[in-house]
Order: C-alpha cells, then structure tokens, then sequence
C-alpha cells in the first residue's frame, strides 16, 4: 500500500482499521490478549525499569539515582561473572545443538525401516523436565556415586571432582544441554526439511548437481526461514538459563538470570541491582530478536 | 536449622505456557486479577475471630500436630490453625519476606530459623518481646539461643528447639587403632585420622558440609570461631573483625583437612545428605560433622554403619582456642502487623509450646533438641534422645551466626570464600582480608 493511495481514503488510518467490520472484529477478538499483555508482561518490566533507577530496596522505595545501578552492576564480579558464563553457554551450546541437530534431522529425513522409533526415541531427553535431568546428571557427576566423575578419573582425564571446579562445571552445563535440546532442534529443522518438494532435488539431480552442491545450494536456502526460528528460540531459550545452572551445580555456577535471583530474592542489598540486571537481560534479548528478524531477514508472519 | 538442609534445589520457573493457554486463561485472568486486586487490600485489617493463624515448616514426627491439639483443647477462645510453609527455608524466609513487605497480618504467629531475628526486627516485622519473654523466663532457656533472638539489646523470638554442630565418630575404628578417646584438636584428629586410614585402609578421614552454601557458612565459622577469630565485634555489631591471624589460623586449619588427604578434595562440595554418604551409608569415613539429625539415621535401611558403631563428641578446638559449634535451631516470632487480640493470643501459644511440658514432648517425641535448658539434666529425656545426652557439652559451646539485619548478604560472601579456601583457590590471608572489605562494606551499607 503506497502513500498516495492511503491519503486518497477518507478517514485514513482509523477508518481504514476499524471501518471494516471484519477487521474490527479481528481487533476485538486480540483485544482480551492485548490488556492481559500489559497488565502482566508490559507492567512488571516497567516497574522493574523504574526501580533500576532508584535505590529501592525491598522493604523501602527509594530515590532516583541514575544510572548508577547500571554501573554499579557491570562493577559486581558475580554479575561479570553470569554474563561471561551466559554467553558461553548460549553461544556454545545452540551451535552445537543446531550441528548436531541439523545433522540428525537430515538423518531421519530420509526413508529407512524403523524411523518412526528413532523419531520417537530422539525426542525423550527433551520429555525430561530440566529440573529433572539437571539433579540426574549432578548424581552422574558425584564423585560417591558418579558414574562419569568415576569413568574420567580412571581414564585419567581429569583428576578433580568435576563438581568442584566451575569450569568443568559450565562444561558440564553445556553438555547436558545439548544432550536434552538437540532433539528439539532436530524436529523443528526435520519438520523444515519435510516442506521442502522432492521435485527441485528431482531437478537438480538431472542437472548433475552432487550432493554438497544440493545441500549448499538447495536445501541451506530453503532452509533459512526454519533454522532461523529455531536457532532463535534455542538462544533466547539458552540466554535465559537459571535451572540448569541452578539444580545441577548446587547455585555455584552463576548465570545472568541466577544474579538476579540472587540478588532481588536473597540479598538485601543488591535489590536495585537485580532489578537492573534483569532489565538488561529483557533488552538485551529483545535486541537479540531484532538482529534475527531484521539483521537475518527473518520472516515473522505469512502476509505479502 | 535442619529443616532447610533437606530439600536442596529451589527451582522457580519452568512455567511454559503455550499461546492458545495463555488466552485461555484470558477471561478467568482479568476476572482474577480484579478478585486479587480487591483481596489485597483488606491484608492489614482483619480483626481476630479466635482462630489464630501459625506458620511453620514441615513436620513429620506428628508432635507438632500433637501439641496443638492440646493447646486448643486447653484454650476455648483460642484455635490454632496450622498453615504449612515450605520446608526449604530460603523459600519460607521469602514467603514471610513477601508478606511482611505487604504489611499483612494474616499470619499470627510464626516459627522460623535462628537467623532471622535480626533481618525481621530491624524492619520492624516482628513484634518485640522483651516484655512478655522477660530476663527472669529467658533465664531458663539455653543462653546460645537466646542470643539468637536478641537485636540491639531488645528480645525479638522465643527459643522453640536447637540444633548444633557436633562431631559423629566410629568408635569402633577408633577403639581397633588404640584410641580411647575422640579427638580433642582438630590437628589431633587429623593424626588420629591419618593413622586409622593407613592402619584400616578407610577411604577418608573426615568428612563434612564444605559447599559453598548455609551450611558451608555453618562449618567454616566453626573453624574461624574455635581459633578465636569472629566475624563481627561483640561489642559493636557495625565492626568487622574477620581479618585477623585467628581467622587465618581458622582457615588454614580448614584447608589443611583436605591437603593432608584426611578429607575428600570433593568435600567442597558436600551438604548435609552427601556427607551422610559416606559417613554412615559405605562406612568410608572415620569421622564426620553434622547436625544432631544424623544420629537417628544410623542403622537404617542400606546404610552400613550401625547405630553402636558411631558416638558423638563436641567439635575439636584450635590451637589456642576452643570447641565451638555453629548454633542452629527454630523460633518463634509474632506479627507486627497483627491485631494486638491476635498478638495476645499469639503470645498465649508461645508460652505453652515452650513450656517445660511442651518441650519434653516435643524432645521425646519429635527427637528435637529442646530449648530449655534442665531438660538436659532429664533422665526421660537422655534416655529416649540419644543426642541430648551427648550435646549439653556441645551446645556450653554454641556460637550464633553474625547477628546483623543484612546477615543474607554476609552469608552469600562468606560461602563463597570459605569454599574458596577450602578448594585452595583462595589462600586463608586473602579470604581474611577480602571477607574484611566486603562485609564492612554490606555493614556499612545497613547501617
């Protein structure tokens, strides 16, 4: 719709919106959805915004002081900490995930006896729920009881308590995050690859194309709009991180979002920051999304 | 105190909802969000109909159950009414938090941990009781506690039972390597355990709570505290004073436990059930320290040691210092924010679960350690308790945590570095002197 044609309509932009019955019942219809988003989701971040500015604590309003929660923050080594752990992981483990799993998905793409079962069987770390899996594989780690702590100080591969160490800790995290959300991408990226016709492979064959060049060429490209939700979802998901650090690690391994549990839930002081923390958790996600549908040409809806 | 060490994780979250529930839930929310609206405000008013609303944890012995019966057999006037608050305490503290912050003054009466007093008082979200719970009634209870619940001179919670630290021995180990007696000093336990493991070939010397959590605090302050170190001046709460040789002494003493291979290099990351592991489930360790709890746990199913293999003893002492142990225990605490009928009523409550009778039951029964104090002098008891009559030697010694309104805060600090030590990734003078900046920067911020 150009300019032109918009100004030539009477009534413009709200006539045009609202003279349609249809469209107006369309409106009426998210409208329930649209207050439930602002009395839930749209006023807590704005609270949470105002009080990052104040010196708040949690029995007593406080008065307005800039930034200075802000800077404070980046200053607190816990949070430093959180934001390099979160960074790791997210960027570690959604590569991974989305390797394995881009792989795995190609496997079970193709026709062979018994793929409903390895459909179905892939998918069970996801069915665990993370709490679940999380206090499984700290049992594993164990160094009484641990199977794995048990196989890697026999194989003489690491001599400590994995569970002592934070860096063994984070890979530890890593891994087990894989291991359960791999399956997650595998779907979504097999349901992706399942919409992509078998004629243009077809085609592309009788034009002598090998196989890199049809992955490469053809199923990459079809494929970008699928991978992108997908990776998307997963880093925004991994971003997010709080009980997988929190159960399998006992609290020691800090994330951006155990700061700001820590600190608006246990401390007594670091109210003002966590309310920050947060804050910069929630733009900075947004940021992430926005890069992936503007900066990656992600498509959000269906129209045009 | 034991109460919190039972269930671990606290996991909030993992709340998906998908788009089609969400707007599901559209209609019923708005109307709630209206009922909850209009709820909220009535908190502060309720006057008191007679039912008084108590707040605690879990209980499974049925002696708390018990109790209450009784009292509202006793009182006409007076029901109470249990209301079941998580058994994790981090997740209770915060429930109370939340109310609290509301101003609301539903719940009468609580029961709660030994490090709360000072946290509630200094916000003024509990009732102060130095009045009714005078010097004269106070006296009879164990000092250790009632200096837990004692802020800036004022008394703000009444004892209800205690819980120390204690040293669990196998006695029958020790008494095959030819000691007759459990060890005095921590260094004569790491001898003591030397031996029994070279001579026995038993997998660990000692074993302990050295993650870097509540309990954690618990076990190192015990370390600081028996070489004569202390966290804050006992004489002015706003003055740090970790950052002595003491402290230093503490800690090396603390990480030596696992140099000298007496403790598992994993004991940095040990809490209260993986200590029982190897303690009392494999047999795999000579001595270890916990909570008086353990002591019935002996001899159950699929764990290997026995009840008359273990004794206890009270914690070693430092070089130069004393055996200390790191107080724990629950309370009773009174709304601020309630009506003064349901204060008075509250109070009533109180004073009959600590009486000399309650407490005997609630010994016997529910085998807590009990707050007052002649009840250790009590054949019944001992017989029945077998901790009680272990612990009077244990609990002369019992050192309450700092008493501070921003303790939550010095707890999370001194967790990390006392595990920190232990690890060997902070040496003793650098935890000391990073400990000293920090908490007088959170006293300071408090004050």
């Amino acid at each position: 719709m150009t300019v032109n044609t918009e100004k030539k309509r009477r009534g413009g932009f709200l006539k045009r919106e609202f003279g349609d019955p249809e469209r107006r019942t369309a409106y009426y219809m998210v409208l329930p959805a649209l207050v439930i988003i602002l009395v839930v989701a749209f006023f807590p971040i704005a609270y949470a915004t105002y009080l990052s500015f104040t010196s708040a604590t949690v029995a007593a309003p406080g008065s307005f002081v800039g930034f200075q929660n802000y800077t404070e923050m980046f200053a607190n080594e816990d949070f430093r900490e959180g934001l390099v752990n979160t960074t790791l992981f997210t960027v570690i483990s959604v590569t991974l995930e989305f390797l394995i799993g881009l792989g795995i998905a190609l496997a079970i793409n193709q026709a062979f006896k018994g793929r409903g079962l390895v459909r179905a069987a892939i998918l069970v770390p996801w069915a665990f729920p993370t709490v679940i899996s999380a206090v499984m594989w700290r049992l594993m780690f164990q160094d009484q009881v641990g199977i794995i702590n048990y196989v890697v100080n026999a194989l003489g591969i690491i001599s400590q308590p994995i569970l002592s160490d934070r860096t063994l800790l984070l890979i530890g995290s890593i891994g087990v995050d894989v291991w359960k959300t791999t399956p997650f991408m595998a779907l979504l990226l097999l349901a992706g690859l399942q919409t992509i016709s078998s004629d243009v492979y077809e085609a592309a064959r009788v034009d002598g194309a090998n196989v890199l060049q049809r992955f490469f060429r053809i199923t990459l490209p079809l494929l970008k709009g699928t991978i992108l939700v997908a990776v998307l979802f997963r880093t925004l998901d991994s971003y997010r991180i709080f009980d997988l650090f929190w159960a399998l690690s006992n609290r020691e391994l800090e994330s951006l979002s155990t700061f700001v549990y820590k600190s608006v839930r246990v401390s007594q002081l670091l109210f003002a920051q966590g309310n920050a923390a947060s804050v910069f958790i929630f733009v900075t996600s947004f940021l992430l999304a926005l890069f992936f549908i503007y900066g990656l040409g992600m498509q959000t809806s269906t129209e045009e | 105190m034991t109460q919190e060490f039972y269930v671990k994780t606290t996991v909030p979250g993992e709340r998906r909802f998908n788009r089609r529930d969400f707007l599901k839930m559209g209609g019923a929310g708005l109307a709630g969000a209206a009922l909850l609206g209009a709820a909220g405000c009535g908190g502060g008013g309720s006057s008191f109909d007679g039912t008084l609303v108590f707040s605690n944890g879990r209980e499974t012995s049925g002696a708390l159950e018990s109790l209450i019966k009784k009292f509202n057999q006793q009182n006409q006037d007076i029901t109470v009414k249990w209301r079941q608050a998580p058994s994790q305490s981090e997740q209770y503290f915060d429930e109370l938090r939340t109310q609290f912050q509301a101003q609301s003054g539903d719940i009468h009466v609580m029961a709660g941990d030994v490090i709360w007093p000072a946290q509630f008082a200094a916000n003024g979200y509990i009732l102060d009781l130095t009045d009714r719970f005078t010097d004269s009634m106070a006296s009879k209870y164990l000092d250790g506690p009632v200096a837990a619940n004692t802020y800036e001179g004022k008394r703000y919670g009444v004892p209800w039972y205690t819980d120390a630290g204690l040293l669990y021995y196998r006695k029958d180990l020790l008494e095959k390597a030819g000691f007759s007696e459990p060890p005095k000093t921590w260094t004569e336990l790491q001898d003591m355990a030397q031996k029994i493991q070279q001579d026995e070939g038993v997998k660990y010397g000692f074993v302990f709570q050295g993650a870097n959590y509540e309990g954690g605090v618990c076990n190192g302050l015990e370390y600081v505290n028996s070489h004569g170190g202390s966290v804050l001046d006992p004489n002015d709460a706003s003055k740090v004073t970790i950052d002595s040789p003491e402290t230093v002494a503490g800690l090396e003493t603390y990480r030596s436990m696992v140099e000298t291979g007496v403790a598992p290099q994993a004991v940095s990351t040990y809490d209260e059930p993986t200590t029982e592991a190897p303690f009392l489930q494999n047999g795999d360790a000579v001595f270890c320290r916990n909570w008086p709890y353990m002591y019935s746990l002996a001899g159950s199913e699929g764990f290997k040691v026995k009840p008359e293999q273990i004794d206890i003893a009270p914690l070693p002492a430092g070089e130069g210092g004393q055996s200390t142990a790191t107080l724990g225990g629950w309370n009773f605490f009174i709304n601020a924010f309630a009506d003064q009928e349901a204060q008075d009523a509250a109070w009533e409550f109180v004073k009959f679960m600590v009486s000399e009778e309650s407490q005997k039951e609630w010994a016997t029964v529910g085998t807590y350690l009990p707050a007052f104090a002649s009840l250790y002098d009590d054949p019944e008891v001992a017989e029945q308790v077998p901790t009680v009559r272990l612990a009077p030697t244990a609990l002369e010694m019992t050192e309450p945590r700092p008493v501070s309104p921003v303790y939550s805060d010095m707890s999370l600090e001194l967790g990390e570095q006392f595990n920190a030590t232990l690890k060997g990734d902070v040496p003793p003078e650098e935890a000391a002197s990073t400990l000293q900046k920090q908490l007088q920067g959170i006293a300071d911020q408090a004050g």
